[in-house]
Parts: structure tokens; C-alpha cells; sequence
């Protein structure tokens, strides 16, 4: 009777610390699934501002101006304009 | 000393009373009872309120805010984004405390004047005061390190408009919370806008999430809007009126190009505009979208459609002369004038050279009935469906009250009026096949819907009508090198104090180009114009050629008119 108390103590401890482990080892894992999301949404505001900021460098305004200005390209013309009856080459992959 | 046993006790060894002992176990017991009843209480009546105060001590609930969706042009092009920014906040009270060098740092960092920011903080009656709203990531970080006492921060978004000005009111914009308020951002809002989720969290000692309580309720980000403005030529129609303006000296100027196979706005520009980056521009007269808005008398641009009706009824043929004789007509007791005298023409030439008289004659014979069924089959007093924020639909009134003057006077574009918008998507029925195709802002994955109006060959009689109108003998500015184009200029008075005033006009042209196989149509409107005419074949016109050269250019579209070439391609022999 007294051993076999000792072993049912024994498991119960067991078990017990095994409770306890598990339940901080789900903490720990759900902390990083936390940082990782927080990291996805960081990045993803990251590309948000990027894009923008590409839309922003883009802008037709500023492209026009660089040309015009910096470049000196002026707006192209008929009469200077060679226009080829060609069916548009369609990209096939690196293919035959 | 001695042990003694407890029952030898010398105290216990006088008889005691026998009540002492009941009274302490009626004590014992009721103390036990008093527990039991306190246990059952907390347990069984304010469980509920015990719950809540303990999860409130340790349970949070965390607001998962929604993204609002991009708008993209046809092309994936941003135009607009959110992303996030700070709402800079204090307690009055606890802001006392700060330095002075921590506020003049602030100042300057927020952008307003020390002096300013110190009025902010002196009611002291308020425990919130916004300083300032929509501050971006980086100077809210700054600010932060300035650690300046009872100064706070609230996550907030914060909407881009890379544009600008130049599609500020297809877009519209938003307010500080994030709704639209103008323009597309408007009209998709429940598209754009997405549902904040939220999520109900354990926290540890160190602010860590440890445990979802419950299921979160996931955000839902709002869903990106492709348009069907192309950005490219958005901004040459833009920067073509804002010279036309600058030249003219315009008050306003406005445009708009459709794609006539799609019914896809390809470009919506109003002038003058504001850039919905920047609040301080936002004054009313600048936010209306005019093509869409704003009606006017659309004048000669009318007198197409007037000339289809009578050739479809059959009343006229394109051989039916009309005798304006010499420029002045007294008719039911108003002078009609031309602005030339041009004797006798046939119907082409009464479009070629927009004659108000031979429209007049032209009237007599048609009906104000059919007139009134074809013009709002047209769209005429009907708002287009566009799901654009505050679309006009223009005013027609009732067939039944026209005298004989306003049946003649609607004939040629009076009397009636319509929204830019109204007369680009009428004038795509000769542009068509005598269909007149649905308009849309958003990016069409479908066939677009179109309504009957005029048969095929009416159309087309038409069109080639429009083409001379377009020609050397009518608005030749509207010509373009390497494209046939056809539409009609229109000039139309304004009426200022219910008269029709002398001095302010609406120079306008609507067309359409190439016209072997129309693939855009165009419609330009000038309000106003102080120097170098007024006529819409001299203002309008020269802005239409250049939209529509640059813009089919732009789209690859292959000329159909002949022209001079200064440069040959020499082939190499064996590439032959």
C-alpha cells in the first residue's frame, strides 16, 4: 500500500512538471508566432511606403520635367517616327 | 520542570461550566457559517463581476486595425496607399513639467510655432489635446525620443497620394479617420475601407501577448481598386490644359478621354485643382469635379446629334440643301444669327460651319417629341451611372412645353444642359456604330453594356460629317499629323444673372480619333477664356488635336492619315 502511494505521488509530480513545461513552452512558441507576425506586418507596411515612394519618384510630373529639363528630349514626331508593320514578338520563355 | 500529563492538568482539575464549552462551539460554527455563506456569495451571486474584474487585470483586448485598399491605375501604378502615422497627443496637466528646450524641440519637429504649441497646452481644464494628426512614422519617432513629459502617441494611418494634383479629383480623399470624402475614394469606400478585427490576449508582467482568450476576429483589409485611368495620359491632358489655361487666362478648364470600345475613362482632368496631400489646398471651388458636376449649355456641340435624328427619321437626305441666307434669320420673333453668312448648304456643310439657322430650319422638321426621345435616350437629364459621388444629370425639360424657338434653339445646343461627361459618352455613338456604350472609372474585365441610338449608317453618315467639321473647312486646330479625327467645337454663352452674358463663354470640342477605326474619344471644355478668342475651334480645338496626337502616340495606335516622313529606313540587303 505505502509503495504504491509512493509511485501515484511520484507520477503526479511527474506529471505536474510536465504541465508546467508544456504550458511555458506554448507561451514561448506563441511569443515568437507573435514576433513574426508583427515582423510580416512590418514588413509589409515596409513595401507599402516603398511602393509609394516609387510612386513618388515615378510621378509623371517629375519624369516629364527630368526629361525636358536634364535630358532634353523633346516629345517625339510623326514625320520622325518609323512605324513597322510587324507582328508584336511575343516572349516565349527562351524557347525555340 | 516537571512533565505533566495533559489530563493531570492542575487546571483542568476544577470543574468548569458546562455553557463556556457550547459558547465557544456556537462561536466556532457560527464563524464557520459566516465563512460558508461569504464563500457561497462570491462564488454563486458575483462570480460574473469577479470574473471580469480579474481578466480586466490581466486580459486585453487588442483592436487589429484594417488596411485600406491601394487604388492603381490601369497599368498597377499607385496612386493612392495608406500607410501608418502617429497622432500626436498630451495631458495638459502632465506637460507643465517640460522644459522649454523640449518644446521648442517639439515645435519645430510638429511643424508649428513654439507660441502655438504653448496655447495648445494651456487649457489645462482638458486631460486631451490633439497637437497634431497624421504625423509620419519618422518624426513621431523623433518625437519620442524627446521623451517630453504628458506628450503621447495613437497609431493612426496616414493615405499617399503620389500624384498629386493631377488626379485629385478622380480620387478625391479622405479624412483623418480614414473615410472617403470626395471622388473615388467616395464612391468605393465600402470596397476600399476594411474591417478592424480585434483579438481578446492574456499579457505577461512584461506586456508580452502569452495566450488568445478566445478566437480573434481576424482584420479584414480593404480590397485595391484598379481604375481604368491610364496615368500617362492623365497627366498630358493635365499639363495641355494647364497650358491652355495659363495662356488664356482662363478661369477653369476641364477634359476627359474615354477609350469608345470599353467605355473605360481613360483621363478626368479638372483645372483649376488641389493636391489632396495637402489639406490647406482644399477650397471648395477647387474640389468640384466639373466634368462630372457642373452642367452648361453645351451649344454647337449639340447639333450632331439633331442632324442623326432628322437623317435616321429620314426627313432629310445628305443632299437636302438649307438656305441660310446671309447670316440673320427672324424667327418666331428672336434673331438667329450665324457667325458667318454662308448661302445655301447642304446638311454637312450646316455642321461644317456650325450655321444656328440651318439647324433652325433643320428643327421644322422634326417633332419636339422625338427630339426629346432621342436626346434622353442620349442621356440628357438622366445622371450617368457611374457611382460617382454627386454625378449631374443635366436638365431637359418636358417635350410637351417647348414653344417653337426652344424646339429650334435645343436643336443647336440651348435651351438644355449637360455634364462633359453626358456629351463624351453621347458622342460615342458616332464614334461606335451608333451605339452609345456605358461609361466606368473602374478597369472593365467584361464586355462593356451600350445602348441602341442611331443605326449604323446614320453613324457613319455622321462621322465622315464630323470629320470635315474637324477639317480644312471647319475647326482645322483640331487637325492632328498622322490621324483623321472628327468631333464638332462648340461655343456657348454662359448665363450670368439669367441673361445670357456677352463676354464669358464656354469654349468646348468633343471628338473622337482615329476615325478609320475610333479608338479614343475626347472632350475639351475652356471656361472663360479672356485672351486670343473665344471660339471653341480656337481654344478648345488646338487642345484636342494635342491630346488626342500625344495620347494615340502613347497607345501605339497606328496612324491612318498621311504625312510627310523626314526619315527612311534602310534595310540591310540580306534583312530583305
Amino acid at each position: 500500500m505505502g509503495r504504491l502511494s509512493l509511485i501515484a505521488s511520484a507520477l503526479l509530480m511527474f506529471s505536474a512538471m510536465s504541465l508546467v513545461t508544456s504550458r511555458y513552452q506554448s507561451r514561448q512558441l506563441f511569443i515568437g508566432l507573435e514576433r513574426m507576425q508583427t515582423q510580416a506586418r512590418d514588413l509589409d507596411t515596409g513595401w507599402r511606403r516603398l511602393q509609394l515612394e516609387r510612386a513618388g519618384l515615378a510621378r509623371q510630373a517629375r519624369i516629364d520635367r527630368l526629361a525636358r529639363e536634364d535630358l532634353k528630349m523633346i516629345p517625339i514626331v510623326p514625320e520622325r517616327t518609323l512605324y513597322l508593320n510587324q507582328h508584336p514578338v511575343v516572349p516565349n520563355g527562351g524557347g525555340p | 520542570m516537571k512533565r505533566v500529563p495533559f489530563f493531570a492538568n492542575p487546571v483542568l482539575r476544577g470543574q468548569l461550566p458546562t455553557w463556556r464549552a457550547r459558547l465557544v462551539l456556537l462561536l466556532l460554527f457560527g464563524a464557520f457559517a459566516l465563512l460558508a455563506g461569504r464563500a457561497l456569495f462570491l462564488q454563486g451571486l458575483s462570480t460574473e463581476f469577479l470574473q471580469q474584474q480579474g481578466g480586466r487585470r490581466y486580459e486585453r483586448t487588442l483592436i487589429l486595425p484594417a488596411t485600406r485598399g491601394k487604388i492603381l491605375d490601369r497599368n498597377g501604378v499607385v496612386l493612392a496607399s495608406s500607410v501608418p502615422a502617429r497622432a500626436i497627443w498630451a495631458i495638459p496637466d502632465d506637460a507643465k513639467q517640460a522644459a522649454p528646450v523640449q518644446l521648442d524641440a517639439l515645435a519645430k519637429l510638429l511643424d508649428m510655432s513654439t507660441a502655438e504649441l504653448r496655447r495648445r497646452l494651456a487649457d489645462e481644464d482638458k486631460n486631451f489635446v490633439y497637437l497634431k494628426r497624421q504625423v509620419s512614422m519618422d518624426v513621431a519617432d523623433k518625437v519620442k525620443q524627446l521623451a517630453v513629459p504628458g506628450i503621447h502617441q495613437q497609431p493612426e494611418t496616414r493615405r499617399y497620394y503620389p500624384q498629386g494634383e493631377v488626379l485629385a479629383h478622380v480620387l478625391g480623399f479622405t479624412n483623418v479617420e480614414d473615410q472617403g470624402q470626395e471622388g473615388v475614394e467616395l464612391a468605393f469606400n465600402s470596397q476600399l475601407s476594411g474591417r478592424p478585427g480585434s483579438r481578446r490576449v492574456i499579457k505577461d508582467r512584461l506586456g508580452r501577448v502569452i495566450e488568445d482568450v478566445q478566437a480573434a476576429t481576424l482584420p479584414v483589409d480593404g480590397r485595391d481598386l484598379r481604375l481604368s485611368i491610364d496615368t500617362r495620359i492623365q497627366y498630358l491632358v493635365f499639363k495641355e490644359l494647364q497650358d491652355a489655361m495659363a495662356k488664356h487666362q482662363a478661369k477653369g478648364a476641364a477634359a476627359v478621354v474615354v477609350d469608345v470600345h470599353t467605355g473605360e475613362v481613360l483621363a478626368l482632368v479638372n483645372l483649376p485643382t488641389f493636391d489632396p496631400n495637402n489639406r490647406e489646398t482644399f477650397h471648395s471651388a477647387n474640389l468640384r469635379n466639373r466634368v462630372i458636376t457642373d452642367t452648361f449649355e453645351p451649344g454647337s456641340i449639340m447639333k450632331p446629334f439633331t442632324v442623326a435624328l432628322a437623317l435616321d427619321l429620314g426627313r432629310i437626305t445628305p443632299s437636302t440643301l438649307f438656305d441660310t441666307g446671309n447670316g440673320k434669320f427672324q424667327y418666331q420673333g428672336s434673331m438667329i444669327s450665324d457667325v458667318s453668312r454662308n448661302g445655301v448648304l447642304d446638311i454637312a456643310g450646316v455642321l461644317r460651319k456650325s450655321s444656328n439657322i440651318g439647324m433652325t430650319l433643320l428643327s421644322e422638321r422634326l417633332g419636339a417629341r422625338e427630339m426629346w426621345d432621342r436626346f434622353t435616350e442620349l442621356g440628357v437629364g438622366q445622371a450617368p451611372q457611374l457611382g460617382f459621388p454627386g454625378a449631374a444629370p443635366g436638365r431637359l425639360r418636358p417635350w410637351d412645353r417647348w414653344r417653337l424657338i426652344e424646339k429650334a434653339t435645343m436643336a443647336y445646343g440651348y435651351g438644355l444642359s449637360v455634364s462633359l461627361l453626358q456629351v463624351v459618352r453621347a458622342y460615342t455613338v458616332f464614334a461606335r456604330n451608333g451605339d452609345m456604350v456605358s461609361l466606368t472609372l473602374a478597369k472593365r474585365d467584361s464586355d462593356p453594356t451600350s445602348v441602341k441610338v442611331y443605326t449604323p449608317k446614320t453613324a457613319a453618315l455622321v462621322r465622315t460629317m464630323l470629320e470635315a467639321a474637324a477639317g480644312p473647312d471647319g475647326a482645322k486646330a483640331a487637325q492632328v499629323q498622322g490621324y483623321r479625327v472628327a468631333g464638332k467645337s462648340g461655343t456657348a454663352r454662359k448665363i450670368i444673372d439669367g441673361k445670357y452674358s456677352v463676354q464669358s463663354y464656354h469654349s468646348s470640342f468633343v471628338g473622337f480619333a482615329p476615325v478609320s477605326n475610333p479608338y479614343i474619344g475626347v472632350a475639351v471644355t475652356i471656361d472663360e477664356p479672356q485672351v486670343g478668342g473665344y471660339y471653341g475651334g480656337a481654344i478648345a480645338a488646338p487642345v484636342f488635336s494635342r491630346i488626342v496626337g500625344n495620347s494615340l502616340r502613347l497607345m501605339s495606335v497606328q496612324p491612318d492619315a498621311p504625312f510627310e516622313s523626314t526619315i527612311v529606313a534602310n534595310l540591310p540587303e540580306s534583312a530583305q
